[in-house]
């Protein structure tokens, strides 16, 4: 019951935002009041997604956004057309599931805010980039994505203590890809970064290392126990972590 | 066999012996064996008394240290009295009696041994005179041992728990570092706009000021003209009445 009525509403909204937009084009309101017209068409555009959100309806809630942010970007007010963005994304991230076309969003996203020169909100949008990137397999893009946050936040007080976290993600897709890529950067990373060194993380990682290179997975889920009795794995880092052995398994069955 | 100090202790007991025993040369054997079950009374004693030293403290040790002493000199006084028996007996039946004599002596050596630790032992009651009533028996001393032991094992459990929770909050703390950082920029980009909001402010309000002005100037030449035109009719009509 409540969410037809809800339904109703949006569609209201968008009849009223379409013929707002409409309007505005012909020559008389394009005189007078073409520009308010316009605005307040995004805004009932943003209200109808909301509803549609509430309602569940969520392709018809995407395409409200995405003429939103059409308007938006026209205006050339880019954040907020970048907090739509962000807001599809997550609807393609937890409901529709599909994870591509919310790292393009998210992509989108990321860029707007650079360009409105709010690094932080910026890199939070590459942080979940980097993330699904990975978790498809685009190694070679997260990789970029990681340290390029990393190197950016080294030097902020406040968010140096984040970037060994970032350091780790990023040797951690090194090493999926190729073990001496991984050695590579991690030395790369703790010359730039002594801090890194003495992180706990540093250590599992040069163990993980060792255990790859004598292809010795009892060694290998022995570290890594380890350090999650300390610290509990996330889903991201176990399902990297679980390539990564078997990679060593696959080796090892290779030799045979 | 006498000796120049006197009558040896040993002749005194012989004598004793000798008066309560009739000594006989055919009783040789029985004489041994009355010693021996002499001995063995004796012994019983002694070593019930040597049990109980330990326990006991003051006087009653220092008798009952006595007595014991007293007892072992009998014990010793025996043997010799075996030993003079044992050489007369004809050497065939010799070896029997050699051996048991040697087990005795035996007996007595640890006998004496006993003594001498029991009279240092070590005993729960001095340590009970010493602390009071509420000392520790050795028993509850393990105990103790144990408990210490759980405890180390609780505090190292307790430590990682700690470390577990510390290593947590550091995480806590990121985030909250990074959020922090997020809504720092947006304050400062709203600060921006709302500067640039009071300079424009700022300026239209000059703008709506010039404006003003501009209406007032063209409101006093409308005045102003409106009075010249009315003015030069008033003249063309007043030439035209005075021409005619």
């Amino acid at each position: 019951m409540d969410n037809s009525g809800k339904e109703k509403e949006a569609m209201q909204l968008m009849a009223e935002a379409d013929k707002k937009v409409k309007a505005s084009g012909s020559f008389l309101g394009g005189m007078f009041g073409g520009n308010h017209k316009v605005e307040d068409a995004c805004e009932i555009y943003a209200r109808a997604a909301n509803m549609f959100k509430m309602a569940k309806n969520w392709s018809e809630a995407i395409n409200c956004l995405n003429q939103a942010i059409d308007i938006y970007t026209d205006m050339g007010r880019f954040t907020i057309a970048a907090k739509h963005h962000i807001t599809i994304a997550e609807i393609y991230e937890s409901e529709l599931v599909d994870i591509e076309k919310a790292i393009a969003h998210y992509e989108q996203a990321a860029d707007y805010y650079k360009g409105e020169e709010s690094n932080s909100s910026a890199n939070k949008c590459l942080l979940k980039v980097g993330h699904y990137s990975a978790q498809l397999e685009q190694y070679q893009k997260a990789i970029e994505i990681y340290e390029q946050v990393a190197m950016s936040t080294m030097d902020n007080p406040l968010l140096k203590y984040n970037a060994k976290e970032y350091f780790f993600k990023a040797s951690l897709c090194h090493f999926i890809v190729d073990e001496l890529n991984a050695k590579l950067a991690i030395e790369k990373y703790e010359e730039m970064f002594p801090a890194f060194s003495d992180s706990r993380e540093l250590k599992l990682l040069k163990k993980l290392l060792e255990a790859h290179e004598e292809q010795n997975s009892e060694a290998f889920t022995e570290a890594v126990k380890e350090f999650d009795s300390v610290s509990r794995l996330d889903q991201w880092l176990t399902t990297m972590l679980l390539r990564i052995k078997k990679t060593i398994q696959g080796d090892a069955g290779d030799l045979k | 066999m006498p000796s120049p100090f006197g009558v040896p202790d040993h002749v005194k007991t012989c004598l004793k012996f000798s008066q309560r025993l009739p000594r006989s040369y055919g009783k040789m054997s029985s004489d041994f064996e009355t010693y021996e079950q002499d001995f063995g009374t004796i012994t019983a004693e002694v070593t019930n008394k040597i049990g109980k030293i330990p326990k006991l403290s003051g006087e009653e040790k220092t008798q009952l240290v006595l007595n014991v002493d007293k007892q072992l000199e009998e014990v010793r006084e025996l043997l010799e009295q075996m030993d003079l028996e044992v050489r007369e007996i004809p050497i065939q039946s010799r070896a029997m009696y050699n051996s048991r004599l040697k087990s005795y002596k035996q007996e007595v050596e640890k006998l004496e041994k006993d003594f001498k630790r029991s009279r240092i032992a070590y005993s729960d009651e001095v340590r009970n005179e010493l602390l009071g009533d509420d000392a520790i028996s050795s028993e509850s001393q393990r105990a103790h041992l144990l408990d210490n032991t759980e405890r180390l094992e609780r505090s190292s459990r307790r430590l990682e728990a700690g470390y577990q929770i510390a290593v947590e909050t550091e995480q806590v703390g990121q985030e909250i570092l990074a959020n922090l950082h997020t809504d720092r920029e947006k304050i400062q980009r709203a600060r921006e706009r709302l500067r640039e909001t009071d300079a424009n402010l700022g300026k239209s309000s000059r703008i709506l000021t010039g404006m003003l002005r501009r209406i007032i100037q063209n409101r006093i030449l409308v005045f102003v003209l409106g009075g010249i035109i009315l003015l030069t009719i008033i003249l063309a009509i007043y030439l035209n009445l005075r021409s005619h």
